[in-house]
């Protein structure tokens, strides 16, 4: 697979900006507060090197568990990425809270809450799907959103090791609490460079990076 | 179709299914029960037609997305309580139920539609606000029970300290005497270690008259719940012969039961050995540490009185030692004391132990002896006493030699009151000093 340029990484992060500005009203509608969430720093990744890294950058070492909503979204033509939104479980759990007014914080997520941190995710992974649409021209389906919670060692293990990931870092700001999570999308090799030949074709960047001097 | 809708009747959940204008093609029983429209009147119509304006802006704007993008959505009941104007089957209309909805995209027939799911979240809200709250109040309790907790460990430590301090004995025991807890101080005080005597009435440390004496006690205070004071006897396990005295309130269980006492061992041997030389002081002649004058008259008035119903003949003997003044002069001072105290323990020697002899005065004693027996009798130990003291005194540079006066009064003989029994030995242990001149 061909490396990426600054440039189309510029473009796709500003793509997701964009999106994730939509996000942000769409929240800030519901909870009637607001709702802040930072431009995105985009990059990709391997399976290995992303679980790599989310260990590290664990404030409360490996034992803290992360919440994980995901949805997966296809195209007719064959393309195909699993979304996923990570949060550190306990940051999650205090917005849900919040917005449910709630301060009795009980072991487990409840079925209500889970329900909620489903509609989180939802709208933030619809939104930078949005982007991603307006970048393929093409209609992207996607399915209900799915919410699971595990350490971050297990976090990846159903994904294949091979499977590249871009990675879109946002951080949530919501009255006192700071929240910071990842936007992940999976896809196969195929599926990337599909994707970014459609990235290429929209900003105007050469099709491929130039090998000759 | 015919079949999908009476599939769609079928389950729990609300369906609506939506074609691509927005028009409804499914509206299942459980939406027509709960929106009050059965399904002929809501085909073909929008979800504003058919519901009124009454719907989610979100939920408006996720059908879209639905319809036009293939998108799903989840409106949660937290974020969206109430989305459409539903209300619980044959349940007041004030209130619309709480709902979650999931919409998705379904394609069928070549042409996209737009599925609606709706389901009714009242009871699992219900269960986690009961659940919220069960947190709530478990974790004041705990928050409550942590208090308590605290509150115990200080004022156990408060005691344990202060029991370690005291300079008392400091013991517990249950209500059967068993101890379950000394102090350091109250292990040295009995010289035993708690680990060796628990589950042991400590009653059975005493000797075994005082255990009965002071088991009386120890239930009397059980029973009557009252405190528990008692001095006894108690052998050191070392030897030592100790006075202890014990004091102790009872401790109640839960149910105001008496579960036990708490309370404090000292040592009174020092008390008790001072007392009992005071007292032998009161009653004794410091010289010869026969009875004095004061303790024999009472003894002899106990003992008339006592013979009366008995009706035993009682002795009284006065003796005067003749030519004492001599000896004083000669030897002097000190070996007078030596000369009183010979005789005194000669004469003790001579009578039996539950006879009583005293010191009466200056060279004078006196002698009472129970059950006399006949004249006899009572001339032989005369002469037994007189014998005895005529001989020789070792005065460390000499030997001396003193004589004696006796005279007997006999009760009920020569009198029936100790007034007349002394007045009587005393008259005639001066004739007998008289006829000796």
């Amino acid at each position: 697979m061909r490396a990426f340029t600054a440039l189309e990484m510029d473009a796709l992060t500003e793509a997701f900006n964009l999106s994730l500005g939509e996000a942000t009203a769409a929240f800030s509608a519901i909870v009637r507060e607001e709702i802040e969430l930072s431009v995105p720093v985009v990059e990709f990744v391997s399976r290995d090197e992303l679980a790599c890294r989310l260990q590290s950058g664990q404030a409360g070492g490996v034992e803290d568990r992360l919440c994980r909503i995901s949805q997966h979204f296809h195209t007719g033509d064959g393309f195909a990425t699993d979304a996923l939104l990570l949060f550190p479980e306990q940051g999650s759990l205090e917005i849900v809270r919040r917005m449910l007014g709630e301060d009795t914080s009980v072991e487990q997520i409840t079925e209500l809450e889970q329900d909620a941190l489903a509609e989180i995710g939802n709208i933030i992974i619809n939104s930078c799907m949005s982007s991603l649409a307006d970048l393929f021209g093409s209609e992207i389906t996607g399915s209900l959103p799915r919410v699971q919670s595990s350490s971050v060692a297990r976090l990846l293990e159903d994904k294949s090791p091979e499977s590249l990931i871009l990675v879109a870092r946002i951080g949530m700001r919501m009255s006192a609490h700071n929240l910071s999570g990842f936007v992940l999308f999976l896809m196969d090799v195929p599926s990337i460079d599909h994707f970014m030949g459609q990235v290429s074709r929209l900003f105007g960047l050469p099709e491929a990076p130039a090998e000759q001097p | 179709m015919k079949c999908d809708s009476l599939l769609a009747d079928c389950v729990d959940t609300g369906l609506i299914l939506l074609d691509r204008a927005g028009r409804v093609r499914v509206w299942n029983r459980w939406i027509a029960q709960r929106a009050a429209r059965p399904a002929a009147e809501a085909l073909a119509l929008t979800l504003a037609e058919a519901f009124g304006a009454h719907i989610d802006p979100r939920l408006a704007l996720v059908v879209r997305e639905a319809l036009d993008f293939g998108w799903s959505a989840r409106l949660s009941h937290v974020l969206h309580p109430m989305p459409l104007p539903l209300f619980q089957p044959g349940g007041e209309r004030s209130e619309r139920m709480l709902q979650a909805i999931d919409v998705t995209p379904v394609d069928t027939d070549g042409e996209r539609h737009c599925l609606l799911q709706v389901h009714d979240v009242t009871e699992t809200v219900r269960r986690e606000i009961l659940l919220k709250q069960q947190a709530r109040q478990l974790r004041q309790d705990l928050q409550r029970l942590s208090r308590a907790q605290a509150e115990l460990q200080r004022s156990e430590m408060r005691f344990r300290e202060l029991a370690r301090q005291a300079p008392a004995g400091i013991f517990e025991a249950d209500s059967e005497a068993r101890c379950t807890f000394l102090n350091e101080r109250c292990e040295q005080l009995v010289g035993h270690k708690l680990a060796d005597i628990v589950g042991r009435p400590w009653l059975e440390l005493l000797p075994a008259g005082e255990e009965v004496r002071v088991r009386d006690r120890w239930l009397l205070a059980v029973e009557s719940a009252t405190r528990f004071t008692e001095e006894f006897r108690y052998p050191h396990p070392d030897g030592r012969p100790l006075w202890m005295r014990a004091e102790a309130g009872p401790l109640r269980d839960e149910h105001g039961h008496i579960s036990g006492f708490i309370g404090t061992v000292q040592d009174v041997t020092e008390f008790h050995e001072r007392a009992s030389r005071n007292e032998f002081r009161a009653n004794h002649d410091s010289l010869t540490a026969l009875l004095n004058r004061d303790r024999f008259e009472r003894h002899l008035r106990a003992a008339i009185s006592g013979a009366r119903e008995v009706t035993d003949r009682l002795a009284l003997l006065f003796i005067d030692l003749d030519d004492f003044k001599q000896i004083n002069d000669t030897h002097g001072h000190q070996a007078g004391d030596t000369v009183l105290k010979v005789v005194a323990s000669r004469v003790r020697r001579v009578v039996r132990c539950e006879d009583r002899v005293a010191r009466y005065g200056g060279d004078e004693f006196a002698v009472l002896l129970v059950d006399a027996g006949d004249d006899l009798t009572l001339a032989s130990i005369v002469a037994k006493i007189a014998h005895a003291v005529a001989l020789p005194i070792n005065l460390g540079h000499c030997h001396v030699r003193v004589g004696c006066s006796i005279g007997v009064a006999v009760y009920p003989d020569d009198g029936a009151d100790p007034h007349s029994l002394l007045i009587r030995a005393d008259q005639r242990m001066y004739g007998a000093k008289r006829g000796e001149l």
